[in-house]
């Protein structure tokens, strides 16, 4: 061939690799460089909205949200900061260094705002505003933080916000959850935190190869989050931590015709603002504390429920018809159990089954439990709902725990002997309930005979739920068994001798049943469940003390409970 | 006859607007100075065409005895950048004239390709024939190789490697389409070729980076790297038909650096497209056949080195210059003919151009 064909061909060949390599570039990687391209010039600046606010039952407000103001500069040319951070730190007050410190640890790079002050207050922030007219690097960005305007009321209910943890994220991210969201922990935060999380806005501007702001190309608003009302009722919520005074243990309080929470206590508590300023040394205080008061004592821990088991025992014995109401036992203070002596608290002499709920009489519940066995005890306990979770809103529930002799076959392969029965009867030994099972099942003989299903949220973004949540489980007992123990547990109260005589002193009629459960080693728990008015209940309550000592000291906190709530007309 | 000036005339303008379009485009939102530049590349687009009228009808015969003039006056002016030139992105390339600045260099390519083409169409004393037939090695390679390297080392010690680089790719193309035996030229490519990897110590450091850079952009993204990356986000980001005119980020917010010059056709790829730039690389090559094609119907030995002289000048720097765009090709300092901002390219490109169309008009003369 001749050379200049071969040259030709050459030229040919050399502009085919341009078309090759143009085709590479667009049309296989074009979307590749496409998007290269737009995050070059494509910054996001976030606008925040507001979570949604927690009401109580009157539309109160227990937690909202306060504007605060972070102020951040667009270091667009750098020798140009300078000027504009002391015209800042003059308007703030705050001194040069420290801003500059604050802008150098925050700075990423020209295009990206950085933070050099945050929360400032609306004074300044407007003074800011007016400086941005001649500087528009100055960029004043507003930013709703929780505030808790009670501090640690409610704190377990409500729960508490903060950074996203990585066991959250993974779980959450199909949901549009995302690195450094906050999010609730615990309570209400967390269980309602889908519709409490606000959507963030935010412009997304142009810029330059400087990072310099060309222009605007879009601009989409912050969604503010739903607002969740709570059944709670803040003036009894109040008055139910103020009486458990800073005392170890948990008070619930719920309508019995219905299943609302009107007030839900746990101590000891925490301050929710904390997680807010995210002040570290508090907060791994709060972790380290042996006393955890981030559990919540009402719904995640269970405790024996000592005397209070009783009326489980009383249901099934009068139902399965193992005694009536001329029954009687004598009560000399022990009682042998096969080869076992199990004592009384006390000796009560001869005692029917009213007495015996009045007075807690352990030898009279000891003989009626070894009646009617442990399997119908466990299968009542169960129908009151005991040992299951009550399906309530809150996370971290726990289901507590009744035994059986077949549980004890086998996981623990061992035989079930009376003396367990008598250990059950009395709430000890394995037997373990949360306090809110103990207020549900004190509904039950506040409302004839129904098990609720106990709730605390009443509507989310202005959608009422309560019809929807209203559960009731009729339970067909007897009315005879019911009248019975209703009679009883009104004489606990009214019985001179009874366990919680001092509540007769109140201008309302409570009826109700104490409990001293015993710890081995350590203090005693206190137990109090009951209802008042008697007549037509509207209020379900169990005080339930951490090694309080006894069934006594939990009367004594109903009693100030009560009197504050009559006081101020609650009831 | 008429027919290769009207069609080199008209692609060359579509071309040279189309390089107007995108300087105006790269450069409208900038502030001062910058807001006229377009006007200017318009001035010296109106210049241009006024010598490619000129030498369309000047016989380019005349050049065959100004050669060594046009020589002599080449090397006068790369010697004047040495004493006098401006230094402008660390490189002493330009003559600063009453109003412009001038590059010697563009114009000493053109010079060479004359020179070349002249000394390789000599005819022999005795008979007719070509005399560059029966050239020895010395004759043949070594006396025209010191002739091309001295305007080559007086241009790579601007410094400015690319158009260095581009004498020696047009001399040895040149070589290979005369008469020279290919037992010379390649014994001239081996001695090339083998002294390069010595020849990296003489390099200078932004040189051997930008070699190392070609090699992969993104050991340096942020300074060697960074004009090679943003050039192929600016012409992959173009997709099929591209962002407009006017618009597209990657130009129009800065990020591609030399948008006006080197890179222009990055900047012409992203608002034009696949599709767009398809065609201006099948306009490049018309224009270049076109040459190629009065190179073979012309009688006359000089008239057709020059012809293939001056389509091979202009072939190595689109190529080149789209290659670099591309990242197939280390960044040299090369203009795209035609489409570059710069008085020196646009004029020495058009006066080839009139020289081609010359060639054609006048091929029957002898």
């Amino acid at each position: 061939m001749e050379r200049k064909n071969i040259l030709n061909l050459m030229v040919i060949l050399f502009f085919s690799i341009l078309l090759l390599g143009l085709f590479r570039l667009d049309i296989l990687q074009g979307a590749k460089f496409r998007k290269q391209s737009d995050s070059n010039c494509i910054r996001l600046i976030a606008q925040f909205g507001a979570r949604g606010d927690i009401l109580d039952r009157n539309g109160e407000v227990i937690v909202d949200s306060k504007i605060s103001y972070d102020v951040m500069i667009l270091p667009q040319e750098l020798s140009h900061v300078d000027q504009v951070i002391s015209r800042v730190s003059r308007i703030l007050g705050y001194s040069v260094n420290e801003l500059k410190t604050a802008f150098k640890k925050n700075y990423i790079s020209n295009s990206v705002p950085v933070t050099v002050a945050t929360n400032i207050d609306l004074k300044k922030a407007i003074m800011l505003g007016e400086y941005k007219v001649e500087e528009p690097s100055v960029i004043v960005q507003p930013k709703p933080l929780r505030h808790y305007p009670y501090g640690s009321l409610a704190a377990h209910t409500i729960g508490y916000v903060n950074q996203i943890d990585r066991w959250r994220l993974t779980k959450l991210e199909d949901y549009g959850y995302k690195t450094k969201d906050i999010v609730g922990f615990g309570g209400v935060e967390e269980k309602y935190d889908y519709y409490l999380r606000q959507e963030e806005g935010g412009l997304s501007v142009e810029v330059n190869h400087r990072g310099k702001f060309m222009r605007v190309l879009g601009f989409q608003a912050p969604v503010n989050g739903k607002d969740v009302q709570l059944t709670l009722d803040l003036r009894i919520q109040k008055i139910v931590e103020e009486s458990l005074n800073n005392k170890n243990g948990s008070v619930v309080m719920m309508n019995p015709q219905n299943g609302e929470i009107l007030a839900l206590a746990s101590y000891p508590n925490f301050n929710p603002s904390v997680f807010v300023n995210n002040r570290t040394s508090l907060i791994s205080g709060l972790f380290n504390n042996p006393d955890a008061p981030l559990i919540n004592r009402a719904i995640s821990s269970s405790y024996p429920p000592a005397s209070v088991f009783k009326l489980i025992v009383s249901i099934a014995a009068l139902e399965l018809k193992k005694i009536n109401t001329s029954t009687n036992y004598l009560c000399q203070g022990s009682t042998m159990v096969g080869a076992r002596r199990f004592s009384c608290w006390d000796v009560h002499g001869t005692e029917d089954i009213f007495q015996a709920i009045a007075h807690s009489c352990d030898v009279f519940f000891y003989k009626v439990g070894l009646l009617v066995g442990p399997q119908n005890i466990h299968d009542y306990a169960q129908r009151l709902g005991f040992g299951k979770n009550v399906g309530f809103e809150l996370p971290y529930e726990t289901a507590g725990f009744i035994p059986s002799p077949l549980w004890r076959k086998l996981n623990k392969f061992k035989s079930w002997y009376d003396g367990d029965t008598a250990n059950l009867t009395i709430g000890q030994g394995d037997c373990l309930v949360t306090p809110l099972q103990a207020t549900n099942m004190t509904a039950v003989f506040a409302n004839g005979g129904y098990l609720l299903n106990p709730y605390i949220v009443k509507s989310v973004g202005g959608l009422d739920f309560s019809a929807k949540k209203k559960k009731f489980t009729a339970l067909n007992l007897k009315k005879n068994t019911l009248a019975v123990i209703l009679k009883g547990m009104r004489r606990v109260v009214t019985d001179s001798n009874g366990t919680a005589n001092i509540l007769s002193t109140l201008p309302v009629a409570v009826a109700g049943k104490t409990g001293t459960a015993q710890v081995s080693g350590k203090i005693n728990h206190g137990w109090f469940v009951g209802f008042f008015p008697f007549e037509k209940p509207k209020y379900v309550i169990c005080v339930f003390l951490e090694h309080g000592g006894s069934g006594h000291a939990a009367v004594a906190v109903t009693k100030q409970i009560i009197e504050a709530m009559s006081q101020q007309k609650l009831i | 006859m008429r027919n290769s000036f009207l069609k080199i005339l008209v692609l060359a303008l579509i071309i040279a607007i189309l390089g107007v379009l995108s300087i105006y485009s790269s450069t409208f939102q900038k502030e001062g100075a910058w807001q006229d530049i377009h006007l200017r590349q318009m001035l010296w687009l109106a210049i241009g065409l006024a010598c490619f009228f000129a030498m369309a009808n000047f016989n380019y015969r005349k050049l065959w005895d100004a050669n060594y003039f046009i020589y002599g006056v080449a090397l006068f002016f790369l010697l004047l950048v040495f004493g006098l030139g401006i230094i402008r992105l660390g490189a002493q390339r330009w003559l600063k004239f009453a109003w412009f600045n001038f590059q010697p260099s563009e114009f000493a390519k053109l010079a060479i390709i004359i020179f070349l083409a002249r000394y390789f169409s000599r005819k022999s004393v005795n008979d007719i024939s070509l005399s560059s037939g029966k050239f020895g090695i010395f004759r043949g390679i070594i006396l025209p190789f010191i002739f091309v390297a001295i305007p080559m080392f007086l241009i790579i010690e601007q410094p400015d490697l690319g158009s260095g680089l581009m004498l020696m790719l047009v001399f040895v193309c040149l070589l290979y389409l005369t008469n020279v035996r290919l037992r010379y030229i390649f014994t001239l490519l081996v001695t090339l070729i083998l002294p390069l990897p010595f020849l990296w110590h003489f390099l200078h450091d932004y040189q051997k980076q930008r070699l190392l850079v070609f090699l992969n952009p993104n050991i340096d993204p942020l300074g060697a790297g960074y004009t090679i990356i943003q050039s192929r986000i600016a012409i992959g980001s173009g997709g099929f038909w591209g962002r407009g005119w006017l618009s597209g980020t990657q130009s129009q917010l800065y990020f591609l650096p030399e948008s006006h010059t080197d890179f222009i056709f990055a900047t012409f790829s992203e608002q034009w497209g696949f599709l767009g730039s398809c065609l201006l690389i099948l306009m490049y090559y018309l224009i270049i056949r076109q040459g190629f094609i009065i190179a073979q119907r012309t009688q006359d030995a000089f008239g057709r080195l020059l012809a293939y002289g001056i389509s091979l000048l202009l072939a190595l720097q689109v190529f080149i210059n789209i290659a670099m765009n591309m990242g197939l090709a280390p960044v040299v300092g090369l203009p795209l003919p035609l489409m570059s901002y710069g008085g020196s390219s646009v004029l020495v490109t058009f006066i080839a151009l009139g020289i081609l169309v010359n060639i054609d008009r006048t091929r029957n003369v002898f």
